[in-house]
């Protein structure tokens, strides 16, 4: 299933791809790791909806997949996990999201005992990935603290992720596509969370999407790019731009874009037709000096 | 007749699919069987149950690797035949030909994904165009889809439909009184037994917060069982990890057949096999190995994404 990398290049890049089963690679002082799993089993998904206090949650959760990204002199690790994801769920609890045969179904004569449930059925999340700091024992000086975690700060920038240079195409020694969760709306549409990862001999780059259409109401982009440019490998900075993106297919339709749900099956191809609501880029300067 | 048949039916287990004057044809000769069936077909035991396939055809051979070739072995699919796989015009008309060829052998129900408007969002519409070219396979094959029945029911104990119960029915002889052959609607008795879903958290009827959709709780399912004199309700619709599930007291239970959904969901699959007794056994099964699909693996290509 590996990918083909040709060896004189990852060489040339001072790359080594894993070689324990893991698929990965150790590249200018950054480990970069993805794993694909299966969805979670009935247990394991009961035990998640213990944990998130939910009845509620993602049909598909590929609940032990992951894409870590460690940078190893200063313990900083950055990642992708779709329990972080549905905590941030949880979190901001959207109000449902009504789809088109909704208005004759109000027009039904309810059964008298009728429960209407409430919750984001969307599993739209403000996740842009979750950061930690892993300090190994042998490494710590007291000895005793072996694993330590804490928030790093993200502050507001000005910088932005280098596109062109990103556009340029310089060898890939490693590129990898991570679902998170997935849901099907009960063929109302797609809930989606993915994250995919290139490598490059110049730095790494990933995109965390997370994509809705619910059929006939609504098209939901949220994107979290994160680019590294390798450098300086003791104090690496990542920047993080964040893009939101929505419309209605009602708002599409009024500038003339078709409006059957079969015309956005790939939200890559119609993103620039999704207004932004919501921009930011952030930095994080990671320092193996602490 | 039955030979030219018998050739198709080979060539549909090679997963080649068939001209389009072979589909028009086969599909009015389904037509012609599928309009005397009951909106209940009765299905008599011992017979294998099949949940959702959508258009996974290796799999669906190793289906019948696990469960026995048709007509050996007799089969009641629940619907979903289609959408979301690389191969539903060969997973549909496999099955449709199996029909024709034993008629008493196969029954085949509908599921929501037999519809004009969910198939032409989730992909059998464009499959269709793809392989053929053109729609008319698509019109051939949703004009037949409105001629299957919606439920069956084995030896007049065990109550089998794609998705559940609807607040509209009580009785089996309501549904029996359903003109059944039309588009799926979006409301009403047809639309809630191919889309709705059994749910823990509810008692009685529940309403999806999509603001379509019911679900229904155990009491729901403990007065049709017994309002019916039947044992319980085999039903499909939902994806199940370990293949299948019961719900409510063992009052209902979900049949799910596609394994590694959507070619990665890693899930496990299963049949219901029924003796002449009644008396359940499960076979589950894995995905078909690799190798054995005609197309080879699918990696994620490096891709230049910003």
């Amino acid at each position: 299933m590996e990918v083909e990398v040709d060896e004189k290049e990852l060489k040339a890049a001072g790359a080594e791809l894993f070689s324990d089963g893991r698929r990965g690679l150790r590249i200018h002082g950054w480990e970069i790791e993805t794993r694909n799993r299966s969805i979670l089993n009935s247990s394991t998904h009961e035990l998640w909806e213990k944990k998130l206090e939910t009845c509620h949650m993602p049909e598909m959760i590929f609940g032990e997949s992951c894409l870590v990204l460690k940078h190893v002199k200063s313990g900083t690790t950055i990642h992708f996990n779709a329990f972080d994801a549905l905590i941030g769920w949880k979190k901001e609890a959207l109000p449902p999201v009504e789809v088109p045969a909704a208005a004759q179904w109000k027009f039904r004569c309810k059964p008298s005992e009728q429960v209407i449930l409430d919750y984001d059925y969307t599993f739209t999340t403000p996740y842009g990935g979750s950061e930690t700091i892993t300090l190994d024992a042998d490494k710590h000086e007291g000895g005793e603290v072996s694993k330590e975690t804490c928030n790093l700060h993200w502050e507001d920038c000005k910088e932005k992720i280098d596109v062109v240079a990103l556009a340029s195409k310089e060898p890939i020694l490693f590129y990898d596509e991570v679902v998170l969760y997935e849901d099907e709306l009960a063929d109302n549409g797609v809930s989606l969370l993915t994250v995919k990862v290139r490598v490059m001999p110049s730095g790494w780059f990933l995109l965390l999407r997370f994509w809705l259409r619910v059929d006939g109401v609504l098209m939901r982009l949220r994107d979290t790019r994160m680019h590294c440019a390798f450098g300086d490998n003791v104090n690496p900075i990542i920047l993080r731009e964040s893009c939101w993106r929505e419309a209605t297919f009602q708002a599409l339709a009024a500038k003339g874009y078709p409006s059957e749900a079969a015309a956005y099956n790939d939200p890559s191809i119609i993103s620039q037709r999704l207004p932004v609501v919501m921009s930011k880029t952030q930095k994080l300067k990671v320092s193996s000096n602490m | 007749m039955s030979s030219d048949l018998d050739r198709q039916i080979e060539q549909l287990k090679k997963c080649e699919p068939l001209k389009e004057s072979e589909v028009k044809a086969l599909c009015l000769k389904a037509m012609e069987i599928l309009v005397e069936e009951s909106n209940v077909q009765r299905v008599d035991a011992p017979v294998t149950i099949c949940g959702d396939i959508h258009g996974q055809f290796y799999d669906m051979k190793e289906l019948f690797k696990v469960g026995g070739d048709c007509p050996k072995t007799n089969y009641l699919f629940l619907g979903d035949f289609v959408d979301r796989g690389f191969y539903s015009v060969e997973t549909f008309l496999l099955l449709l030909a199996l029909k024709v060829r034993y008629p008493d052998r196969i029954t085949l129900i509908r599921g929501n994904h037999e519809s004009r408007q969910i198939t032409q969002v989730y992909g059998f519409y464009d499959e269709c165009l793809r392989k053929y070219g053109s729609v008319n396979v698509w019109r051939y094959c949703t004009d037949i889809f409105d001629y299957l029945s919606l439920s069956a029911l084995i030896e007049n104990k065990i109550f089998s439909v794609h998705g559940g119960l609807s607040p509209a029915i009580s009785t089996l002889d309501q549904i029996r009184t359903i003109d059944r052959k039309q588009e799926v609607p979006h409301d009403g008795a047809m639309c809630d037994l191919l889309w709705s879903d059994p749910e823990d958290i509810v008692d009685g009827w529940g309403l999806s917060p999509r603001g379509a959709g019911f679900l229904f709780g155990g009491s729901v399912v403990s007065s049709f069982n017994h309002a019916n004199n039947i044992d319980y309700i085999c039903r499909a619709h939902q994806l199940v990890m370990e293949g299948y599930k019961w719900m409510f007291n063992n009052q209902i239970v979900t049949v799910w057949s596609a394994p590694n959904y959507c070619y990665r969901c890693g899930n496990v699959a299963a049949i219901l096999e029924l003796d002449e007794n009644l008396n359940k056994q499960f076979r589950v099964f894995d995905a078909a190995p690799q190798e054995s699909r005609g197309t080879p693996a699918k990696k994620p290509a490096p891709d230049y994404f910003l």
